[in-house]
């Protein structure tokens, strides 16, 4: 009788423990913001082929949302498949342009995806459009955004590429979110640590970078 | 001995699980007792370019992408009078949409003392402390708080109907802010709290501050 007791008594313990845990486990897994994304009504900006989209992440702008991972979502307006040569995520300390860190990004398991944008399954509205632009959540970035830092999401889109001339981008009418957005019309994707972030930031709002989420 | 062993046994296991228990309680209760924003409210109190608000319906976007992560149960807004005496207000709702959607998945109708219909004394010391109700004296008008949590990956439309009366004409909102937080809003003739589920949100939305809502916050 004795064993029974304590069995029973260990048995609530774990239970009662294992309740409160689970409520934290619960509340981490809801997907917040960790910045301030975009708002519609969206424009769009067609034609991208052999160009990088480059986004800023403020560490300024960082929303103190506790985190393990990043995921990013992007935005298309326009076209039937999207090309994507590389996507990283650049580190810089903040407010510097210098590269300290590297992170490949990448989409079903790979950082050179093509986007069917014409599949039901990966856009829900068909035909995309401004007012139903198609919104891809790219695989979970093992990097927790840290407040010091800076960060600039590139997309590059491969060049000569019939593709990418039809594809838009979501481009933001009104400017409410943290983050900036400019383009440049070369490969920007293999920076390594040490170089600069290319130039052309004037604050406009991001093209295809949506969200920055906890998931 | 064996008594005494059993009820230490359970004495042990029921103030553990009350520790368990009232620590669950007291974190939630902390969460939610501190007043935090859940989307950046507007920082400057302006009072441009009010029309008349005599039937007018004023539309604010609370985006799910400007959510700050706050945990909350509860959502209260706040609107903000520069000017008028009594405000006649017909209907109140909070429209949910999906992010990014025109499309109404839900409505929540909000009330002011449990009325979605309310007259506001914006002359009374009640309702505004500092009179007269001025751009420097702005009245902020809590409404009732609502049970509803709002998610990251929705769109909220606040809308208010002002009541077609003599009174709505000479109200003005803090609108037209220099620092609208992460809130826009638009006005819009006729009465557009009553679009039902799977109805069209009115297009209009020109990025400008909202004229009436100031803060979204969890109590």
């Amino acid at each position: 009788m004795n064993t029974v007791y304590r069995f029973t008594t260990l048995t609530l313990i774990m239970l009662a423990l294992a309740g409160g845990f689970s409520q934290k486990a619960a509340a981490a897994a809801k997907a917040e913001n960790l910045v301030r994304g975009v708002v519609g009504p969206f424009a769009s900006n067609s034609s991208w082929s052999g160009f990088s989209a480059i986004s800023l992440i403020p560490g300024a702008a960082l929303i103190p949302v506790t985190s393990t991972q990043t995921v990013f979502y992007l935005g298309f307006t326009a076209g039937a498949t999207a090309d994507i040569s590389n996507m990283v995520l650049y580190t810089t300390a903040r407010g510097s342009s210098t590269i300290t860190a590297v992170t490949p990004v990448t989409l079903g398991g790979v950082s050179n995806p093509s986007i069917n944008l014409a599949s039901s399954t990966v856009c829900p509205i068909i035909e995309i459009s401004n007012f139903n632009p198609c919104i891809v959540r790219l695989d979970p970035t093992k990097i927790v955004l840290s407040a010091t830092s800076d960060y600039y999401l590139v997309v590059y889109f491969t060049p000569s590429d019939s593709n990418n001339g039809l594809i838009g981008a979501t481009t933001p009418t009104i400017r409410l979110s943290s983050l900036m957005g400019w383009y440049v019309s070369s490969n920007q994707s293999q920076l390594t640590v040490g170089s600069p972030i290319p130039a052309g930031n004037s604050g406009s709002q991001p093209e295809f970078l949506m969200y920055v989420m906890t998931q | 001995m064996k008594t005494f062993y059993k009820l230490a046994t359970s004495a042990l296991t029921l103030a553990l699980m009350m520790g368990v228990v009232a620590a669950c309680a007291s974190a939630q209760t902390a969460e939610t007792a501190a007043l935090a924003n859940l989307a950046e409210g507007q920082g400057v109190i302006a009072s441009n370019g009010n029309p008349q608000w005599d039937g007018l319906s004023e539309i604010v976007l609370i985006p799910g992408s400007a959510l700050m992560g706050a945990s909350s149960t509860t959502t209260a807004l706040y609107l903000g009078f520069t000017g008028g005496s009594t405000v006649d207000i017909d209907n109140m709702v909070l429209y949910t949409t999906p992010r990014n959607s025109s499309m109404i998945t839900a409505t929540k109708k909000l009330t002011l003392n449990k009325v979605s219909d309310p007259s506001i004394a914006l002359t009374s010391k009640t309702v505004c402390p500092v009179q007269p109700v001025s751009v420097t004296n702005p009245c902020i008008v809590r409404l009732d708080s609502i049970k509803a949590t709002l998610s990251p990956l929705d769109d909220y439309y606040f809308v208010v109907y002002f009541s077609l009366d003599t009174n709505n004409e000479t109200i003005s909102g803090i609108g037209g802010s220099i620092d609208p937080g992460s809130l826009t809003g638009w006005a819009l003739y006729g009465d557009q709290t009553r679009i039902g589920k799977d109805g069209a949100l009115p297009s209009g939305n020109a990025g400008v501050g909202p004229y009436f809502l100031l803060y979204v916050t969890n109590q």
